[in-house]
């Protein structure tokens, strides 16, 4: 990093906190001859090094990349508030940690966005480093600006921002548009030019090719497709999922980060369809890895790290078929290395519980399920299919293993939820204590009983995407509701904070006017709004107003079936109607069976080409 | 616990520099996994390889003779530790040596030291008088803050602890080859610049670089 590391930085990382963060060099960083390389892309991740580097995708994609021939492919994060407060007063323009290189000398400049509340880290990282914020203010010089990851499958309220949005999995996608950029210098294209040509790549969309108009009431008329962009973009996945890219040589930062630990992707997609949940429709269809293909990387990824902690990701763990002979194949080799091997996402049923004793070594004292909803009823309409009865099963096997804590996560607000609900949540919370007094083994420590609720934030691509999010002071009542239900000393409950869930709300199903409020709260100093210490509710409800914006037309409105929503011309393979059938069935509180119990064609095996998802593969 | 009986030598120079003492035990913690050196690991309930590195070293400074004791096992030779090592290693950190513990750690009294004194504007005509008058006392008690004591400082004499203190002219600043006490208590030449700061306010860097050339015993033989 000979070009970043000179004078100026060397002083200020004796200044800032945590300097390891910002200087690169760790083990398995990719370094490249810049003779031999044609193409430069800057993996941007809109927050803290720790929480950017514990991200798999940016470790995939990163991989996938310098696997390939000259691409040289970078790493850049959100600096903390004492770094960027030091670059900026010695001028020192936002670098990537291998070169030290402005991010100016990149072609590429690519976001992988997670969640809503890093939207102003993209700008403020934009202007870090000098790049025009505005995709029309930018020039032949500057690199394109590309965004991917969860958020982007609704990406409007960053279209102004962005020169091209990446759906789904990037692994196939990222490499064709590298493909493309080359061409494109060879045939001398402008920029213009490159992004028309970027729009017909499958999966790849641009958004200025798209104009949007609106009725009066702010609701939008058309989106209408230009210069011969596509009408409707369609995400990409990757088909076989065992002869994908999985980085077992990988980074291994020098300093902590969040998960400091080998993540192993045991399958994409999730069988399950909790109505809610925005991954489990975006990721779909379900395609997992073989166990020799996992046992065998697994094995690899701690051989090269020297870490002594793995952990299975997946967004439902229990749902992998072989789950017990993978544990078993990956624990003949973790076992005598003293390697612990994790398991979260486990659902509340007796066979997770049965995997996860297998697996510990310690006994475990606490454990987290998250039933969502208080009652069966709401349970129903989420479609979170855990009864009151595998719940408490699974507590007392807990309990008789000796644990004796037990973490239990809610939601408020979800659609349909009564009173009934609420208070729900705590006679469950007061069954588990009863479940300990009846089965602990030894009651002298007794129990830590905690119960968390967030607040419900319904999100594009799921049956909930028409509803409107409960109001502020509704949520605070329920709070207060279930507060004074909850009576037990041993049952302790926190509730989240409800500004963040609710600026959530209105971006998560933000239209393209959502730009100027962003534009607004980053120059009025917002940035890192994840962070409580940086997050300001003032701020935002300022830029609203200053915009002429009215936040509750996003977070609080129920749309109608009719209504043209800001993300109509993404496709995610599953279809529309098909989630409106699943909040008509929500509303009926009526179950929909499992992926594996019966196809209910929500379309997403059409991405695949033999047209069959989740094969049995065993 | 089992006795340490190996030591490696090593260096940390450039962005490693920036390692924590905390992040670089961890490291090299998985540096034996990973290089498949066989390290004695501890018996308790989470078991991990044990090492023990001396004398932490400051973030920022940069060091050509750092010590890490471990217990090694039985089934590779020494010799072939460094290189193993070295192709897990993170940039800037080297091994340079691994050997069986001859000498206790309370014999190591001496770190020779280049310390770089910048000047953005060019050295003050008097700094290397003033500092060497202030250096030259026969005593210099400065209070050092303390958790132990009850008036959180205790006070110190820097004279005793510095053996040597040598500057010299050098571009954009001045050189320092300094030999400092390393232990009970160890003198960080950070407290002499500081010290330097307060005292002769003219003389004051805007900036500084330590780095540690080499550790000595009292007899001012090499220490290993």
């Amino acid at each position: 990093m000979a070009n970043a590391m000179n004078g100026k930085l060397e002083r200020i990382l004796l200044r800032v906190q945590k300097p390891a963060r910002y200087t690169g060099g760790e083990y398995n960083e990719v370094i490249k001859e810049k003779s031999e390389v044609d193409v430069r892309f800057a993996m941007c991740f809109p927050d803290t090094y720790e929480i950017g580097m514990s991200n798999l995708g940016l470790r995939i994609l990163y991989g996938v990349m310098n696997e390939a021939k000259g691409v040289w492919c970078e790493r850049v994060f959100a600096p903390w508030g004492d770094m960027e407060a030091e670059l900026r007063k010695a001028q020192i323009a936002l670098y990537a940690l291998e070169s030290g290189d402005s991010l100016r000398e990149f072609d590429f400049v690519g976001f992988s966005i997670g969640y809503e509340m890093a939207y102003t880290n993209v700008l403020n990282m934009l202007d870090l480093a000098e790049i025009p914020i505005h995709s029309a203010d930018r020039g032949e010089g500057d690199p394109i600006i590309v965004a991917g990851g969860t958020c982007v499958y609704n990406g409007e309220p960053l279209a102004d921002f962005i020169d091209i949005f990446s759906l789904g999995e990037g692994e196939d996608v990222t490499l064709e548009m590298i493909q493309l950029y080359r061409e494109g210098r060879e045939q001398g294209w402008s920029r213009r030019e490159f992004l028309r040509q970027a729009a017909q790549v499958p999966g790849l969309y641009v958004p200025s090719l798209y104009e949007i108009t609106y009725h009066e009431d702010g609701t939008i008329q058309k989106i209408t497709n230009t210069a011969g962009a596509p009408e409707r973009i369609t995400k990409r996945i990757v088909t076989d999922f065992d002869k994908s890219y999985f980085p077992v040589k990988t980074i291994i930062p020098s300093t902590e980060i969040v998960h400091d630990r080998v993540m192993l992707e045991v399958f994409r997609g999730c069988i399950r369809g909790c109505r809610f949940c925005q991954a489990g429709y975006c990721y779909r269809p379900v395609r997992p890895r073989s166990v020799d293909v996992l046992v065998q990387q697994g094995i690899e990824a701690c051989k090269d790290s020297g870490y002594q902690e793995m952990t299975l990701s997946s967004l439902s763990t229990s749902d992998y078929r072989p789950l017990t002979d993978l544990c078993d194949g990956l624990l003949e080799y973790c076992d005598p290395r003293n390697i612990n091997l994790n398991l979260p996402s486990l659902r509340a049923d007796g066979f997770s519980m049965s995997v996860m004793q297998r697996l510990q070594r310690a006994r475990k004292t606490s454990i987290t399920f998250a039933p969502e909803a208080g009652t069966q009823r709401l349970r129903n309409t989420i479609n979170k299919n855990v009864t009151e009865q595998d719940l408490l099963q699974s507590c007392r096997t807990a309990f008789e293993g000796g644990c004796s804590a037990v973490k239990l996560y809610f939601m408020l607000g979800l659609p349909t939820e009564t009173d009934e609900d609420v208070i729900g949540i705590a006679d469950l919370a007061q069954k588990v204590y009863w479940t300990w007094k009846e089965y602990a083994v030894s009651k002298s420590r007794g129990v830590r009983i905690t119960v968390s609720t967030s607040f419900f934030v319904p999100k594009p691509f799921t049956p909930f995407q028409w509803e409107a999010q409960i109001s502020m002071e509704e949520y605070h009542r329920r709070v207060e509701l279930l507060n004074h239900a909850i009576k037990n000393k041993s049952i302790q409950y926190n509730w989240h904070e409800m500004n963040t869930s609710y600026i959530e709300a209105v971006l998560a199903r933000g239209d393209r006017k959502l730009g100027a409020v962003l534009e607004a709260v980053w120059k009025d100093g917002g940035h890192l709004d994840a962070w409580g210490e940086y997050f300001s509710f003032e701020r935002w409800m300022n830029a609203f107003e200053q915009t002429g914006i009215d936040p509750d037309f996003y977070a609080r409105r129920e749309r109608t079936k009719e209504e043209a929503l800001p993300w109509d011309m993404i496709d995610i393979g599953v279809h529309t109607n098909y989630l409106w059938r699943e909040r008509e069935q929500a509303y009926r509180s009526v179950i929909t069976p499992d992926c594996r119990v019966k196809c209910m064609g929500c379309g997403a095996n059409c991405l695949l080409p033999n047209g069959v998802c989740d094969e049995d593969r065993r | 616990m089992a006795k340490p009986k190996n030591r490696l030598l090593f260096s940390k120079n450039g962005r490693a520099c920036y390692i924590s003492h905390l992040d670089l035990m961890a490291t090299f913690q998985r540096v034996f996994l990973r290089s498949g050196v066989p390290i004695w690991q501890t018996q308790g309930f989470n078991k991990h390889a044990y090492v023990s590195i001396a004398l932490p070293l400051s973030v920022g400074y940069s060091s050509d003779c750092e010590i890490l004791e471990f217990n090694l096992g039985d089934d590779m030779p020494m010799e072939e530790v460094p290189a193993r090592m070295n192709a897990s290693m993170p940039e800037g950190i080297q091994v340079l040596a691994c050997y069986a513990i001859e000498t206790p750690m309370k014999k190591l009294d001496e770190i020779d030291w280049t310390v770089t004194i910048v000047y953005d504007n060019g050295v003050p005509e008097q700094a290397i008088q003033e500092i060497t008058a202030l250096l030259g006392q026969e005593s210099l008690v400065i209070q050092k803050k303390s958790k132990k004591s009850k008036k959180c400082y205790t006070e110190i004499d820097l004279i005793p602890m510095i053996y040597l203190w040598e500057m010299q002219l050098s571009e954009g600043g001045i050189q320092v080859h300094a030999r400092l006490m390393a232990q009970n208590p160890g003198l960080n030449p950070s407290i002499v610049i500081n010290t330097i700061c307060e005292q002769c306010p003219d003389a004051a860097p805007d900036f500084v670089r330590y780095h540690r050339n080499e550790i000595f015993d009292g007899d001012g033989k090499v220490f290993r």
